[in-house]
This record gives C-alpha cells, structure tokens and sequence, in this order.
C-alpha cells in the first residue's frame, strides 16, 4: 500500500503531464533568471572589488608638492620633496604605521635581446609587493631584503613588458639592460585587473631594488612612499601624523594640503564599498521581485490545477480515498514539478555560468567584459533560493488540496 | 440494513434554507432491488448521497447495517464507502487519466490489497462486464455503455453488500442500459442490495419495491 500508492499518483503525474508542463517551465525559467542575476550581479561587484584592490589594499601614497600657504616668515609656492631617509625617520616615530615602502622612478630604456622600448622604471623595497598587490607569476618571485641590502642587479616586470621583450619565451633568469646596466629578471607580475594608477598600469613596469635604483639614477629625491596603517580606522590618523612631522622637517603648515600629496586608498575604499553594498542590495531587491513576479505566477497555477481537478478529488472520495491519500498525493505532484522545474534551472544556470566564465578577458585596458563575463555562481543563494520558492510552491499547492480534501465528496463531485 | 429515522437535509443558499428532504423514513432490507422515484427537485439524489455516505443528514438517524452513520468521522465513512458500498453514477465518474483497469484497481488500492490480489479481482471484474481487452483504454477512448460497465466494475471492487445506482442508464441508449440493468439484476440475484434512482418507469419496474419521493417526502 505504502509503495503502489505512490506509484499510481506518479503514474498518473505522468499522464497529465502536459497539463503541469506550464507551471514546470515557470519554474524552470524563475530559477533561471534569478540565479543568473544574482551571479551576474555577484560577479560584477566582485570584479569591481578586485580591480579596486589591483593598486593596493588600505594604502596611503604621499608624494611631494607646493606649499599653499605662508609659513614661519617663508613664502608660498616652495617645492618640498621627500628624501630616501623620510621612511626610516616616519616609521619610527608613526607606530599606528605597519609596513612603509619608497619608491622612485624615471623613464629609461630597458633592452633584451636586441628589442629596446622606453618605460617606467622604479627602485623599491621588498615591502612594495605587499603593498601594491605585486604577485609573481609562478616560477618566479618579486625583489627580496637581500637584493636591496646587497643592491644585486635584479629586476621586476610588469606582463606587457615581458611580452613586448621576450614575446612567449620565459624571461626569469634572462639578461635585460637599463639605462646601459644590465640586470636579471627574477620575476614577472601576474595579470590582476587594476582600475586606478599613476604612470600606467603595473604591467607595464619595471622594478629593481631601491639601493641598485639609486646607482644608476642621478637624483638624489625619493617621489613616493607607500604606508598601509596596521587598521584601517587609523589611516586618518597616520595621515595627519606624515603632515606634522615632514612639515616639522620640511618647515611648511601641517594644515597645508597642497604641500604634500596624499592619496589615500582606504578613503576612497569606504566610499566604494558603499557602491558595491548599494548594487548588491538593488540586485537583491531584484531578485526578490522577480521571485515574487514568479511565486505568484507559479501559486497561480499550482490552485488553478488543484481546483480544476476538485471533481476527481470527489470520484477518489466516492470510491473510498482518506483524507490523508487526497492530500498525500498533491504533496507528491507538487515536488515532482518543484524538483523537476528547479533542477533544470539549477542545471542551465551553473553550466550558463561556468561557461561565460570560459571566456578569456583582456587585462589590457578596461574592457566591459572583465566585469561581466565572471559571474559567480553560489550555492548559498541557490539555497536560500530553494527555501523561499519551495516555501511559496508547496503553500499554494497543498493549501487548495487540504481544502478540497476538506469538502463533502458530493460536493467536490459537483464542484464546477 | 438501511434505515432512516426522521431524515431532514436542508441546504442553505444565499440566506434561503431548502428543505431538500423533510421527515424521510424508510427500511430497505438486505437483497433488496429498490427503486427510488420522483419528479426533479424531490430530493431523491440527496436521498441518495446520504445512502452512500457522500452526504451526512442535517437531522434524523441513519442505521448502516445497525450503525449510526452520524456519528463517524471522514475517515471512517471513507471505509465504508470502500468496503459496503458500490456507486454507478449517471455520468459514470471515471478518472479520465487512469485506464479502465487502474480505475477498477483504485478501490482495491485504498483497501490495502496486495498487488496480486488487486491483479487476480481486476481481471476477474473487467473478464465479468466483459471489457479485459479494453484495459488499457482511457475512458475518452470508450462507448458510454463501455465506461459505465467500467465504473460498475469498480463498483464491486471490494465486493460491497450495497450497490447504489444513480440513473445508471440516464446516458446511455437503450442497448447499453439494457446490459446494465441485466448486470444489475444479475447481482442482485446474487444476493446483493440494489438501490436505483432512476425517472423511468420501464426501469423501476424491475425493481421488486418502488419508493415514490415527493417535495422530500415519501408518498
């Protein structure tokens, strides 16, 4: 009894197939559409966040400027620049600041092999890398303490400068010449999606150690130091302190914005994770919208057939069907065609999204492909997906049986 | 084994309460062939569903083989109309996606017969009303005379002492209600009781009592 029962009510699901085939396809159509968004939306955000990141994460870049303002009996207009020694002097008296890296550069021409293009190249310290998300690719690394205690002749590359000297071949270990001094390359940065810079993006780069840097160069100041403050709440305050103590040094008005420029990433980070909280919560609102437009398309149908089928539901109770078979049996067509509309959505949606995700991007440029052709495919809005459409579909297909099965069998057999 | 004590029915409508059935008492004994009679509106199909447990009085008793009927729960009418009690219906009410055998096998099923035994009486039945090559038909795909012979099959599913016939030959040419009445004469002479409602004087009169309704009232 337990096992033919349900075997007959399967049987007959099968029968009137054609007639829950709508309601299966708005199923199979709702799940699509909504996973698809919201992996979609996911997808964009996350790329967005990580393109954000391509620069650095919770960085502060201060370069050199113009005094704006009057001060200690000097003029406006005055030039300030930093020197090498500014980052030792700020990293001991700035605790709140966790790692601290210098940067110079000037544009040279870099050769191998024959091919000599002109591009950026910078001196820096190991500490760089952690800042300014600098990722070798395999089998390669970027410059270490030793190479700036020692000033070996060792270089960084950005991708695009790989390519355009050594084409396909692998550059780590290979000879490349700057500004007339040879140096070896230990590594290449990977591809990373970069959205904001200065002096073009990172693949186009070239970085040697600090003290090798200062060799070949003939200027005695430093254009740049990177600090990433040991929490984000106290970038503010790090900020400030640079002001006081350089202007101490340099003699210029700590309240003087334009003397030192400062760019601080963790700023403009709060702000940006405001867009990307905004767009998830609209695409959230989204989805729930369309999943109501569905749910109601979907209880809709689930009553239409329930009803529709009141009379048989009678001639079941005429014949001697409990209560219990009557209601038993609209659960069991209702998870046919939930489990069969969801799973073919579920199904599309995952092989949709892990084919885009086949795509190649450019990381040249900023092609709108780079956001929207990774689209993140989750299984926890899958799941709570499931949970709210299930919810809704069993309530307006079981609510309608139990009342049915809750009429005199004469008048469901005359129910019209 | 059927007796109605003071049966009333009063359906209300819109505010209006219509007295369906006033004061119906009546016996109807075992192996009995009674037919129920009267113009439309007199209240002979309601008369009818109480028989078969498809509607409960509002007042009145009503004795099933010596048991109040009034007092049991859905359930428990369920069974009976299973196990005591086999319906032919004018319109025949067959489940229009079950073949002519899975119509007949859906009483045995919600008896908890086991699939043997539902195989064996299937074929038996639809053998008996002559239609086993017709199994694997859908009602759509058979005569009118062929679905009620169907639905008479599945009438005695669990082999009821009561069969209930509501016009069972009301759509049906004359050929075919002949082959029901004949198939309900037969059961009868087997010793089963056969209620009939039916408008057609030719057809109660091979009924062995006639019960006359009027305004639900006997007459």
């Amino acid at each position: 009894m337990n096992l033919t029962l349900p075997r007959f009510f399967l049987n007959e699901f099968r029968k009137r197939r054609k007639k829950s085939a709508l309601i299966t396809f708005a199923l199979f159509w709702g799940t699509l559409s909504v996973l698809l968004l919201l992996a979609f939306g996911r997808g964009m955000t996350s790329q967005f966040r990580t393109s954000f990141s391509g620069l650095g994460e919770n960085l502060i870049m201060i370069s050199g400027g113009q005094t704006s303002k009057v001060h200690q009996g000097l003029p406006k207009g005055r030039r300030i620049r930093m020197v090498p020694t500014d980052v030792q002097y700020l990293k001991e008296r700035i605790p709140e600041i966790a790692v601290i890296a210098p940067e110079s550069y000037n544009g040279w021409p870099v050769s191998a092999r024959g091919k000599e293009i002109n591009r950026q190249v910078h001196g820096t310290t190991a500490e760089f890398a952690g800042l300014r998300t600098q990722i070798p690719q395999p089998g390669g690394r970027f410059l270490n303490p030793d190479d700036v205690a020692k000033g070996r002749k060792v270089a960084f590359i950005g991708w695009k400068v790989a390519r355009d000297l050594f084409g396909t071949e692998d550059p780590v270990g290979q000879k490349i010449v700057v500004n007339r001094v040879p140096f070896t390359v230990v590594g290449v940065l990977q591809k990373k999606l970069q959205d904001s810079m200065y002096n073009g993006p990172d693949a186009d780069q070239v970085y040697l150690p600090f003290s090798s840097f200062s060799q070949i160069d003939s200027q005695p100041y430093l254009d740049r130091i990177h600090i990433q403050p040991r929490e984000i709440g106290l970038s503010m305050l790090v900020e400030e302190r640079v002001r006081a103590l350089l202007g101490r040094m340099y003699r210029f008005d700590s309240g003087d914005k334009y003397a030192l420029s400062i760019w601080n990433t963790i700023e403009n980070a709060k702000e940006a994770g405001a867009i990307f909280k905004g767009i998830e919560i609209f695409l959230g609102i989204m989805g729930a919208l369309t999943l109501l437009i569905g749910a109601v398309g979907v209880t809709n149908l689930m009553y239409a057939i329930v009803r529709e089928r009141t009379q048989e539901i009678g001639i079941k109770m005429a014949i001697g069907a409990r209560r219990r078979v009557i209601v038993q049996q609209f659960i069991l067509e209702t998870l046919f065609i939930f489990l069969k509309g969801t799973f073919w959505g579920f199904i599309t949606a995952f092989n949709l999204v892990h084919l885009v995700r086949l795509i190649p991007i450019s990381y040249e440029g900023f092609g709108i492909e780079a956001y929207l052709l990774r689209p993140v495919f989750s299984l926890e809005i899958f799941a709570i997906f499931l949970g709210i459409v299930g919810t809704l579909v069993f309530l307006s297909g079981i609510f309608p049986a139990v009342r049915a099965s809750r009429l005199n069998p004469i008048e469901a057999l005359r129910y019209e | 084994m059927i007796e109605f004590r003071g049966i009333k029915k009063v359906y209300h409508m819109g505010g209006h309460a219509l007295e369906a059935l006033r004061d119906v008492s009546l016996n109807i004994s075992k192996g009995e062939f009674v037919s129920i009679m009267g113009p439309s509106g007199s209240g002979k199909s309601t008369l009818m569903n109480i028989i078969g447990c498809l509607d409960t009085p509002s007042e009145g008793e009503y004795y099933l083989e010596g048991r109040n009927v009034a007092g049991l729960t859905f359930d428990q009418l369920a069974s009976i109309r299973n196990r005591m009690l086999g319906f032919v219906f004018q319109n025949f009410n067959l489940l229009p996606y079950a073949t002519a055998w899975e119509n007949v096998e859906l009483p045995l099923l919600f008896n908890g017969k086991n699939a043997k035994k539902r195989r064996e009486r299937v074929a038996e039945l639809l053998k008996a009303v002559g239609l086993l090559d017709w199994k694997e038909h859908r009602p759509s795909e058979l005569s009118g005379g062929e679905q009620q012979r169907v639905a008479l099959a599945r009438a005695l599913a669990n082999d009821p002492p009561i069969i209930l016939a509501d016009e069972p030959t009301g759509n049906l040419d004359s050929h075919s209600g002949e082959e029901i009445m004949s198939l309900l004469g037969k059961l009868w002479k087997d010793g089963r009781t056969i209620v009939m409602v039916t408008h057609d004087d030719r057809i109660a009169a091979r009924s062995e009592r006639t019960i006359r309704l009027f305004d639900g009232q006997v007459a």
